[in-house]
């Protein structure tokens, strides 16, 4: 005998026709869970429909059936996965409203300090002069009295040797004391001891006189000495690089102008300007290196030439960063650190 | 070196009346301006007037009616002053004259009669101190008499222009007027008025007689004598220069000196001839030996000054500073001028030593001209003659053993390329060095003669120098040489890396003295005989908080900290890296560089987390970041006690075997004397051995299976390190990373005793682990902590 699903098969049909309205009524994905498992689920009409789908023993129609309730059954199912996908859009926005904060209150820094501004000074300028193929080199701060003065030609008399400008040590014995070198420039003669020409290198460092503190003076201050020495080098090269430095450190529209100096140790000396702020302002001093000081290091003063220079760090950030005052840089107060970028 | 324009037009005219000009002209010389401004008249509408009458007032007797010649009219003018007479010549403020800022001089009536204008004093015009009596310029400026009726602002040279020049040590020629004209000439290639030095040498002979028992120190002894002297006061050219030069004007004898000291650069002094005798000589101090100098000090000498004396007592220390004994007072009328040569070197020991540097011991110890000597004796002469009634003897004296000749250098061309970069051919050069006054034959090498002013040009590079500032710096081509490399070194590389890790770590560096005082070493409470106690001694310090070199960072950084909080400053987290100085057995002390940091205050609260206090943790944990942004593999940390800090909460930190450095809390007595309350955390880590080149790191590949995670706690006496504990459980290479979760320390675990927990991670390379195999892996551990700490494993194994 041959059974039809008729009736069940009119339920289904019912079952499609309503589902639009009842999926849509479903605001929760509980709401819709609950529905899905009446409308497809194990005990809906369809998964009955299916069951029964056996007792149609004709093939081409138990076939035919089979597909009316996959038809429905599919059409339901994709009915209720569009509006489970709108439930759960609507939820999620609903939960992110909820979830909403004030953005404006601080955010949650990753800590970071500053590099003293010092610091960051003689890194740039190291920087810069290491691009023009030198190295880097450190002395001593408890310096003999020999490499700070004698070795740089300046003379046993030389007012500069004085207590009143140089801080000596309770160190050493009488015949070469021990102080506080005055100056980088010790490291010249120290270096070219250790090193055969071509000598170029920077020597960043501290170095101290015996000057009280005021806006512009401090018993300890940090320099940079440079020294060039090869064959053939001259005041144009000296000229040359130190303007190329202005430019890299202050701007490359930076001005510069030599003027005639004196230094025991270099010969000629200058010291280089910059116009900067509408006036010139002294940057630092410069010179060919005093043959008296090849001298005393070994290098032949007929073969080699050479320049050196000598520039304070202090006044190389004052004037770039607008500091007016020289104890500002030994200030330790977070509020000034906080400003070293 | 102060000097004014008018005086500079004395002898060159410049081409230029710019002030600044002028001022780069010599900059450009390398004498660098130290300050300037122009000398404004203080007046304006004074004229020059001749007193034609003087009458008494009708009906008053203090004052005078005088009838004043201003040029364009004759302006009734009464006068309160009574230096002079008709025939004056004076400046007279007419009506509508401007004193000072805002004093207009009008017309006014004086008991009866009207005043048309005002006879000025100095003081009035502000042209110097004299208040009694009026300027009379007949004598003090002759020229006056054809000037009725001029601009006397015009007159007196105003407006001027003042000028400090920093003369460089080098330059003994440039520390006089005449001597910076020298160079003016030469930059501008215009001539320079002779110095026309002359004596009118019409009076007696000389009879003082000199002699020089010590050639080698005093080269040459010139002088003149000049009777007929008045003392008074010098006429008001002279003072108003030396005014304006610095030098306050004290009498005729003593300004003369003064003025033709800054007129031409040497110094000279005047002996009272009557006092001194008819004998000078010149030898070296005995020690002990004493005088007494102008200030009305009395001197004690050594065997290394110099002395003038009498014969037998010494009359001035050469060259440094006269004595009173011969001193020129009011009544003298005769004195024996001296202009001498001393060793530049002698005088600065000297003069240092006794302290009485003065215009005159700076020249001498840059070096004076020798040959100037005679010249210079003449110059006060002719002075005196011309202000004080001087007649000069005829004959200079001049004992002149050194005879300093003019010496020449042999001056390759090829220097000048050599030495600046620019070729300068053989006429060129002659003509840079001829307007230098040097003289030059031959081709190349030139003879250069070099004038015995210049004892700095010994050597071709100092005729470098000469020609490098004519030829003009900025006329030498720039160019930029680039070195062979070699780039950061290493030590330096590891520096920047640590203060990277540093800042990144949220520290901000600072910089402090390298100076602390005892009290400091008192406050950190050391031991007697720890190392840091012994710190060097500055011989010359400061001040006393400031006498000996630091030993240690740590007094820098919580000064600091503490200054900070006083300010207001919540939170301080500083480090430093910088040098301390300790005693060693070589020349030169040790000076390790050394990192320092410091925690103080607390972490301030946000929104989200409420304050907190630093601890001991921080200072390790800033040693971990530290050690593992260096890649440094074998670091680690071991409880310690250690001076300075909590003997419960302090820590070494090491490589390997050795203590690198200290950190923890800071012992709350020392943070107290330093004025800091609350937990603060500071270390201090000697650097040497974090910048050793470890090589590169090498990588290692991570697994890619996955871990297998468990957590195991073991009861411990409470003594035990933890980081004994995870050491301990270090019992197989599958073991990727063990860390300390969870301490606990309670009654459940039993007094004196801790319960540890770790979170063991496992990881093969090339498998994922197996339960048969983590499983042997726990038991170990298990066993190995039992074994090591006496661990007792919490809960199943």
């Amino acid at each position: 005998m041959t059974i039809s699903l008729g009736e069940p098969m009119d339920a289904l049909q019912t079952l499609l026709n309503d589902a639009p309205e009842r999926i849509d009524r479903a605001m929760t994905i509980a709401e819709l869970d609950a529905l899905e498992n009446d409308l497809v689920g194990r005990t809906s009409p369809i998964a009955s429909a299916r069951r029964m789908l056996g007792q149609i023993k004709d093939g081409a129609e138990r076939g035919a059936t089979g597909k009316r309730i996959n038809d429905i059954a599919t059409q339901i199912q994709a009915m209720i996965d569009a509006r489970r996908s709108d439930v759960e859009t609507a939820e999620e926005s609903e939960r992110l409203v909820n979830d909403a904060v004030d953005v404006t209150l601080p955010g949650r820094r990753p800590r970071r300090g500053t590099h003293h501004l010092i610091q960051s000074t003689i890194d740039e300028i190291v920087d810069i002069f290491v691009g023009l193929g030198y190295t880097v080199a450190t002395g001593p701060e408890a310096e003999t009295e020999f490499y700070n003065f004698t070795a740089l030609n300046i003379p046993r008399t030389h007012p500069s040797r004085a207590e009143s400008d140089t801080l000596y040590l309770d160190y050493g014995d009488e015949e070469d004391e021990i102080l506080l070198r005055t100056h980088t420039s010790p490291m010249q003669a120290r270096y070219m001891e250790q090193h055969d020409p071509p000598t170029y290198v920077v020597v960043p460092g501290r170095v101290f006189r015996a000057d009280a503190i005021d806006a512009t003076h401090s018993p300890v201050f940090s320099q940079l000495e440079g020294l060039a020495v090869d064959e053939g080098i001259t005041l144009g090269d000296l000229k040359g690089t130190l303007a190329s430095f202005a430019k890299q450190f202050f701007g490359s529209d930076t001005q510069v102008k030599f003027i005639p100096h004196y230094f025991p140790f270099t010969e000629p000396s200058a010291e280089m300007h910059a116009y900067t702020d509408g006036r010139w302002i002294e940057l630092l001093g410069c010179g060919m290196v005093n043959p008296a000081v090849f001298e005393h290091v070994g290098y032949d003063p007929e073969r080699y030439t050479g320049f050196a220079f000598g520039m304070g760090m202090e006044r190389m950030a004052m004037v770039r960063h607008g500091i007016a005052d020289l104890r500002t840089l030994l200030d330790a107060d977070r509020r000034v650190l906080e400003q070293y970028r | 070196m102060k000097l004014t324009r008018s005086w500079i037009d004395d002898f060159v005219s410049v081409p230029t009346d710019d002030p600044i000009e002028l001022l780069e002209a010599f900059e450009s010389l390398g004498h660098e301006i130290e300050a300037w401004h122009p000398i404004k008249a203080a007046f304006r509408g004074v004229v020059v007037g001749k007193v034609l009458e003087v009458a008494p007032h009708p009906d008053a007797d203090k004052v005078r009616v005088t009838q004043v010649d201003v040029g364009s009219e004759t302006l009734e003018i009464i006068c309160g002053a009574w230096n002079f007479e008709a025939g004056a010549v004076v400046p007279v403020a007419v009506p509508g004259a401007v004193l000072g800022e805002d004093f207009e001089i009008t017309r006014r009536e004086i008991r009866g009669v009207v005043s048309n204008g005002m006879i000025c004093s100095e003081i009035e015009l502000g042209l110097g101190d004299e208040a009694d009596g009026i300027m009379v310029l007949n004598d003090d400026y002759p020229a006056s008499a054809d000037a009725i009726g001029d601009d006397f602002a015009e007159f007196m040279g105003l407006p001027d222009v003042f000028y400090e020049v920093n003369v460089t040590p080098n330059r003994p020629d440039c520390l006089s007027v005449y001597g910076l004209c020298r160079d003016l000439a030469a930059l501008y290639q215009i001539p320079i008025r002779d110095q026309n030095i002359s004596v009118d040498a019409s009076g007696e002979p000389n009879d003082v007689e000199v002699s020089i028992e010590i050639p080698e120190l005093c080269g040459r002894f010139a002088g003149r004598r000049v009777r007929g002297i008045t003392v008074g006061p010098s006429p008001h050219w002279i003072r108003w220069r030396l005014t304006q030069a610095g030098v306050r004007p004290i009498s005729n004898v003593v300004d003369a000196s003064n003025y033709a000291m800054i007129e031409f650069g040497y110094p000279t002094h005047a002996f009272d001839v009557d006092r001194l005798g008819n004998t000078i000589s010149v030898r070296l101090a005995s020690e002990g030996e004493s005088i007494v100098t102008l200030d009305d000090q009395e001197r004690t000498l050594t065997a290394a000054d110099l002395v003038v004396t009498d014969g037998s007592q010494p009359v001035a220390i050469g060259g440094v500073m006269g004595g009173a004994s011969t001193e020129v007072h009011d009544g003298t009328t005769d004195v024996f001028i001296e202009a001498a040569y001393w060793d530049p070197a002698t005088i600065l020991v000297s003069s240092k030593r006794l302290d009485l540097r003065s215009e005159a011991s700076k020249r001498f110890e840059r070096g004076a001209d020798p040959s100037f000597c005679p010249k210079g004796a003449d110059r006060v002469a002719q002075l005196l003659t011309d202000i004080a009634g001087g007649i000069p003897a005829p004959g200079p004296v001049d004992v002149n053993p050194a005879d300093v000749q003019p010496w020449t250098i042999a001056y390759p061309l090829s220097e000048t390329e050599r030495i600046l970069g620019v070729a300068l051919d053989a006429e060129t050069t002659t003509d840079l060095l001829n307007r230098m006054s040097f003289t030059v034959s031959g081709t190349d090498p030139l003879t250069v003669t070099v004038p015995t002013r210049r004892p700095d040009v010994q050597r071709p590079v100092d005729l470098v120098e000469e020609i490098a500032r004519l030829h003009g710096f900025a006329d030498i081509p720039d160019t930029v040489p680039s070195g062979p490399g070699g780039g950061l070194p290493y030590e330096e590389q590891r520096l920047r890396r640590i203060r990277e890790v540093m800042v990144g770590a949220g520290y901000y560096q600072m910089m402090t003295f390298s100076f602390i005082g005892d009290a400091d070493l008192d406050k950190l409470a050391l031991p007697e005989g720890h190392v840091a106690r012994s710190g060097i001694a500055v011989v010359n310090p400061l001040n006393e908080t400031e006498g000996v070199m630091r030993t240690t960072l740590l007094p820098g950084m919580l000064k600091a900290a503490a200054s900070a909080l006083g300010r207001g400053v919540a939170e301080s987290r500083l480090f430093e890296i910088g040098k301390v100085f300790l005693s060693s057995g070589a020349k030169l002390p040790d000076q390790p560089d050394r990192l320092g940091f410091i925690l103080a205050g607390s972490v301030a609260p946000t929104w989200d987390a409420p304050s907190s206090e630093f601890t001991v943790y921080d200072a390790t944990g800033t040693w971990e970041v530290l050690s593992t942004a260096l890649s440094i593999p074998d670091a680690s940390v071991r409880q310690a006690s250690a001076p300075v800090f909590h003997p419960g909460r302090c820590a070494e930190v090491l490589i390997g075997d050795v203590v690198v450095g200290t950190v923890g809390e800071v012992h709350p007595s020392v943070a107290r004397s330093f004025g800091l309350d609350g937990r603060v955390v500071a270390g201090e880590i000697d650097l040497a051995e974090l910048l050793i080149d470890r090589g590169p790191w090498q990588y290692h590949p991570p697994s890619i299976f996955p871990p297998a995670i468990f957590d195991m706690a073991f009861v411990v006496d409470s003594v035990v390190p933890g980081a004994s504990v995870v050491g301990a459980a270090s019992v197989s290479d599958l073991i990727e990373k063990s860390e300390i979760f969870d301490v606990f320390e309670g009654e459940s675990i039993g007094s004196g005793k801790k319960s540890i927990a770790i979170r063991f991670t496992l990881r093969a390379m090339d498998r994922t682990l197996t339960d048969q195999e983590v499983a042997p892996i726990r038991k170990q551990i298990a066993e190995a902590v039992a074994a090591s700490v006496g661990g007792e494993l919490r809960g199943e194994l």
